[in-house]
C-alpha cells in the first residue's frame, strides 16, 4: 500500500509540473494573440503523430537518456554528480578528434575507438571527484559543479587553438571522417546511436534493480553505517559509482559527436547544455530507468517540436524555451512531498500551542 | 514542601514512550542525582523541566503550585536553570559577556553596555560561590572546567533556585570532577536545589542526597543515598523484571578448544581517550561469554573492534588459529563469524529496504543468491520463506519494507540471516533490547541451541539477567577493562553488581563510607 501511495505520488510529482507549465505556456501564447491549442497541437502532431518526426524525437533523446542515467545512479547512492556536463563535453570533443584525425579506419572499428575515447575521458575526468570525496571527503557537489566550467574553458581554448579547423569560417575543430559518422534511418535523423543509449539503459536498469553492485548502492544511499557493518566499502564503491556515471556521459557526448554534431563547436551541447537537461530527465523521471526514458522523450518532443512551432504559427520558438524554464521551476517545488504529513503535523502542533 | 514536584509526567514521541508516568520530588536545599543508562529518558525529563519540551501529560509543581512552561524563559522566571552536557557559550567573547549575553547591563536609557558594572557584577559573584575565573578572560582560552563554571554563572546570575546539570562530568578531568563536586556542595549550603543526571555511579555515592533510578522511561526506584550503595544501584539500572524462562542445562562440558582469542586489545575514540585498554579473553567451543557492565563502559567499542568498525591501537584478534586483527565485517563474516550488532537499525538493517534484501544483507556476495554479480531473486525469496518460517517472523506485507516490522521481529531476521550462514562464532551485541519478552525468549533459546551445536558465542548485553540466564562464564567492564572474571557456578546478583560498579570484592567496605 504503502509502495503504491509512493508510485502515484512520484507519478503526480512529475506530471503536474508539466501541466501546470503548459498552462502558464498556454496563456503566455493566447496573449500573443495565437491560439495555444493549435500551437500545442503542432508540437505534438510534429514530434510524436509523423514518423520522421517521433524519430527525431527518438533521436534528441538518445544523449538525453545517458546524461539522465549519469546523473540518477549517482543519485541512488545519495552522491551527488554535477559534472554530467563537464565529463560529456570532454568525452564528446576527444571523441571528435579521434573521429576526425584517424583516418582510413573500418566504419564499425573506428566507431568503437572514439566511443571508447570518449567514455575513457569522461571517466578520467570523473575520477578527481571520485578520488577527492573517497579519499580526502571532499564535498563532491562543489567539486564537480566547478569542474564543468573549468572544463568548458579549457575546451574552449583547445578548440579555438590547438585543434581548431582553420577552414572553417568559425571556432570549430576538424569535421570527424565518414568512417566515423553514425547513418541516418530514412528521412530522419535516428541513427543507431539511440539502439546503443536503449541497450545501456537496459543494461543499467538491470544493474540498479537486479545485481549485487545495484544492492550495495542502494544500501549506501539509504543507510551508510548499515552498509559498511554489512561488509561494503563505502569508499571503493564511492569511485566506481563515479566512475560508471563519468563514463555514461562520456558516452553521451561521443555518441551526440558521431550522430549529430560532427565537429566540436562552442556550442556544442546547447543551452542549456545536455549534462543541465539530464539533470532535468533524471528529476522528471524519479530517477529511474523507466521514467528517464519516458522523459528524455518527452524533453526531446518539445525540442523537435519548438522547430516546427517557428515554421506554421507565429509563436516565436522561444516558447519551448519558456515552458522548459517552468517545468524547472515547478519541478523544484514537491507539491507532495514526503513530509506533507510532516509539515501538516507541524502546523497543527503549532495550533495547539497556540491554543494552549 | 518540596521545591520540585513532578506528578505523573508522560512525554510521547508519536508511538514511543520516553517517560511513562515519572513522579518524583526534589526537596529544597537538596542534592538529586537522576540515574539511568543511556536512552533511559533522562534527559526528556530535564528537557520537559527546563521547558524545552512540553509533556503530553501530568504536572509540574514548584514550591506546590502547578507551572506551565513553554520555553527556557519561562523556566528560568520560575527559578529553574540548566547546564547543558554541550556548552552553549561564545568562544570569542568574554567570560563576563558571555554570562550576561541578552540581560546586558545599559549605560542608563543609552544604548550602549556597561561594561564596568557588568564586569563588578560577575566578580561579587564569582567571590560569592569561591569559582576560580577571571571574567576578562576569553572563553576560548579556558579550560572545559572553567567554562562549565561559565555556564553555571549564568544561571546563578538568573538568580535560579534549582539548578539542573545535564552528564556534567562527561566531559571533565578527574581533577575538574572534584572541583565541580565541592562547588556544587558549596552552592547548596548557600541554599541552591541541585539535580544532576549522569550514570556515573561513583560520583552519585558522592555528591546526592537522594537519588531516582530511571529505567526505560519508568522510575525504577527512589532511595535515600545513605541508604544504598553502588552494586545496588547498578543492579537497579540495569535489572530486568522479566522472568526468564530459558532452560540453561548444559549438555556437554564446555570443550578445550580455543576459538576466539582477544589478547591486549586496546583502543581511542574520536576525541583520543583510551575507551578500549588492554582487554585479553578467550572463548571455547561450546562457550557463551558474556560480558556485562553498565553502559558505557568500553563494550560498544568492544564490539565495534570485534566487528571490524573500528580499528585496534595495540593487541591482536585469533579465530580459529588466524590472525583476524582490524578485519573488514565482510571478511569476518566470511571466515565464520555471525555478528549482531548493538543497534539493530543503524547496522543490522536497512528500515528503507524490504525484507528480502535485508535477509542477504553481509552475505549478498554468496554463491547462493549472486552469481556473476547478478542476483538470483527466485533464491532470495526462498532464503526469505526459509527465514520467516524457521524463526516464526511475523510480518504483514512480504514486500513491505522492514521499518514496518516490530522491534522483535526486525530483530529476527537479524538472528535468522547470521545463524543460517553457519558461523563458528556469534558476537552478539544487546540481541535482545527493545524486544517483546516472546522474541527475547526465542531469541535466547537460538543462541543456547547455537552453543550447543559447538559453537562459540560472545554476548555482549547491559541487562544483567540476559547475562546471567545465558552466560557459561562472564568477564565484567568497567571504564575500559575487565574489572572482574566469574563463572556461571559462583556468580550472584550482588558480586557482578560490585564488579559492574568497579569494585573489587576485596574493597567492599570502601563502598560503603
Amino acid at each position: 500500500m504503502n509502495k503504491k501511495g509512493n508510485i502515484l505520488r512520484n507519478i503526480i510529482n512529475s506530471v503536474l509540473p508539466i501541466l501546470l507549465a503548459f498552462i502558464i505556456g498556454g496563456i503566455v501564447i493566447a496573449c500573443i494573440g495565437e491560439n495555444p491549442l493549435e500551437t500545442y497541437w503542432i508540437l505534438l502532431k510534429k514530434s510524436f503523430l509523423s514518423s520522421t518526426g517521433f524519430m527525431n524525437t527518438l533521436h534528441y533523446a538518445s544523449p538525453l537518456i545517458l546524461t539522465g542515467l549519469a546523473i540518477a545512479v549517482t543519485f541512488k547512492a545519495n552522491l551527488y554528480n554535477m559534472g554530467v556536463e563537464g565529463q560529456m563535453l570532454l568525452g564528446g570533443f576527444f571523441a571528435g578528434i579521434a573521429g576526425a584525425y584517424i583516418t582510413g579506419m573500418n566504419p564499425l572499428v573506428h566507431k568503437v575507438i572514439c566511443f571508447a575515447v570518449g567514455i575513457l575521458c569522461g571517466m578520467a575526468f570523473a575520477l578527481i571527484p571520485a578520488l577527492l570525496k573517497a579519499k580526502c571527503k571532499v564535498n563532491e557537489m562543489v567539486v564537480t559543479l566547478m569542474l564543468n566550467y573549468a572544463m568548458a574553458k579549457a575546451l574552449e581554448y583547445l578548440s579555438t587553438g590547438v585543434f581548431r579547423d582553420l577552414s572553417s569560417g568559425y571556432v570549430a575543430t576538424p569535421t570527424i571522417q565518414e568512417s566515423a559518422m553514425f547513418s541516418r534511418f530514412g528521412r530522419s535523423r535516428l541513427t543507431m546511436f539511440f539502439v546503443i543509449a536503449i541497450i545501456v539503459l537496459i543494461i543499467m536498469y538491470i544493474v540498479m534493480k537486479k545485481s549485487k553492485l545495484g544492492y550495495e548502492l542502494t544500501a549506501i544511499g539509504k543507510n551508510p553505517e548499515f552498509a559498511e557493518a554489512a561488509g561494503m566499502n563505502v569508499a571503493k564503491k564511492t569511485i566506481i559509482l563515479m566512475l560508471i556515471s563519468g563514463a555514461l556521459a562520456g558516452l553521451a557526448g561521443s555518441g551526440y559527436m558521431m550522430s549529430e554534431q560532427f565537429k566540436y563547436t562552442l556550442s556544442f551541447s546547447g543551452t542549456p547544455g545536455l549534462g543541465w537537461d539530464g539533470m532535468l530527465i533524471a528529476l522528471l523521471g524519479g530517477h529511474s530507468p523507466g521514467g528517464i526514458l519516458i522523459a528524455a522523450i518527452f524533453y526531446a518532443a518539445l525540442k523537435t517540436g519548438s522547430d516546427n512551432i517557428n515554421m506554421y504559427t507565429s509563436v516565436p520558438k522561444e516558447i519551448v524555451a519558456l515552458i522548459q524554464g517552468l517545468i524547472i521551476l515547478f519541478l523544484a517545488v514537491k507539491f507532495i512531498s514526503e513530509r506533507t504529513n510532516f509539515s501538516f503535523r507541524k502546523k497543527s502542533a503549532k495550533k495547539r500551542e497556540e491554543a494552549a | 514542601m518540596s521545591m520540585i514536584e513532578v506528578v505523573d509526567l508522560t512525554k510521547k514521541f508519536g508511538d514511543f514512550t520516553a517517560n511513562d508516568k515519572i513522579s518524583l520530588s526534589v526537596e529544597e536545599q537538596e542534592i538529586k542525582c537522576i540515574v539511568g543508562e543511556n536512552g533511559a529518558g533522562k534527559s526528556t525529563l530535564m528537557n520537559m523541566l527546563y521547558g524545552l519540551l512540553q509533556p503530553t501529560s501530568g504536572k509540574i509543581l514548584i514550591r506546590g503550585k502547578e507551572v506551565q512552561m513553554n520555553s527556557p524563559i519561562d523556566a528560568i522566571a520560575n527559578g529553574i536553570g540548566m547546564v547543558h552536557q554541550h556548552f552553549k557559550l561564545v568562544p570569542s567573547l568574554t567570560v563576563y559577556e558571555n554570562i550576561l549575553l541578552g540581560v546586558e547591563i545599559k549605560k542608563g536609557k543609552s544604548p550602549f553596555v556597561d561594561s564596568k558594572t557588568e564586569i563588578e557584577k560577575v566578580q561579587k559573584l564569582i567571590d560569592e560561590y569561591h569559582f576560580e575565573l577571571n571574567p576578562l578572560d576569553k572563553i576560548e582560552d579556558i579550560s572545559v572546567g572553567g567554562r562549565q563554571r561559565v555556564e553555571i554563572l549564568k544561571m546563578l546570575y538568573r538568580n535560579v533556585d534549582i539548578l539542573i546539570l545535564d552528564e556534567p562530568t562527561a566531559v571533565l578531568t578527574p581533577q575538574e570532577v572534584d572541583d565541580l563536586m565541592v562547588s556544587l556542595k558549596n552552592m547548596k549550603k548557600q541554599g541552591k536545589t541541585i539535580i544532576v543526571i549522569t550514570h556515573k555511579l561513583r560520583e552519585v555515592m558522592e555528591l546526592s542526597d537522594s537519588i531516582t533510578v530511571i529505567k526505560q522511561g519508568k522510575v525504577i526506584g527512589h532511595v535515600k543515598t545513605k541508604d544504598t550503595n553502588e552494586s545496588e544501584l547498578a543492579q537497579m539500572m540495569v535489572g530486568r523484571n522479566v522472568v526468564l524462562t530459558v532452560n540453561n542445562e548444559r549438555k556437554e562440558p564446555i570443550a578445550d578448544e580455543v576459538i576466539y582469542e582477544v589478547k591486549d586489545l586496546s583502543t581511542i575514540n574520536d576525541y583520543g581517550k583510551e575507551v578500549v585498554s588492554e582487554i585479553s579473553f578467550k572463548v571455547h567451543k561450546g562457550e557463551i561469554l558474556g560480558v556485562a557492565g553498565v553502559e558505557g563502559n568500553g563494550q560498544s567499542e568492544l564490539v565495534k573492534l570485534m566487528t571490524g568498525l573500528m580499528e585496534s591501537t595495540k593487541g591482536t584478534v585469533t579465530f580459529l588459529g588466524k590472525d583476524v586483527t582490524n578485519d573488514w565485517p565482510a571478511q569476518l563474516r566470511k571466515s565464520g563469524v555471525g555478528i549482531i550488532p548493538e543497534d539493530r537499525y543503524a547496522q543490522g538493517l536497512c528500515g528503507d529496504m524490504n525484507i528480502s534484501e535485508n535477509c542477504i544483507a553481509g552475505y549478498h556476495g554468496s554463491p547462493d543468491v549472486c552469481k556473476r554479480g547478478i542476483f538470483d531473486q527466485k533464491a532470495i525469496r526462498a532464503k526469505r520463506d526459509k527465514y520467516i518460517e524457521e524463526f516464526d517472523i511475523r510480518i504483514g506485507d512480504l514486500n513491505g519494507n522492514v521499518s514496518s516490522l516490530s522491534g522483535g521481529n526486525a530483530q529476527k531476521i537479524i538472528v535468522a540471516r547470521e545463524l543460517s550462514a553457519g558461523p563458528k562464532l556469534l558476537i552478539a551485541c544487546q540481541p535482545t533490547r527493545g524486544v517483546d519478552i516472546g522474541s527475547i525468549e526465542f531469541i535466547h533459546k537460538q543462541i543456547l541451541k547455537f552453543r550447543d551445536e559447538g559453537n562459540a558465542v560472545i554476548l555482549v548485553s547491559s541487562e544483567l539477567s540476559e547475562i546471567l540466564s545465558l552466560s557459561d562464564n562472564m568477564i565484567v567492564m568497567y571504564k575500559g577493562k575487565i574489572s572482574g572474571r566469574v563463572c556461571q557456578d559462583e556468580v550472584t546478583t550482588a558480586s557482578i553488581g560490585l564488579l559492574m560498579a568497579g569494585i573489587q570484592p576485596g574493597e567492599k567496605g570502601a563502598a560503603h563510607e
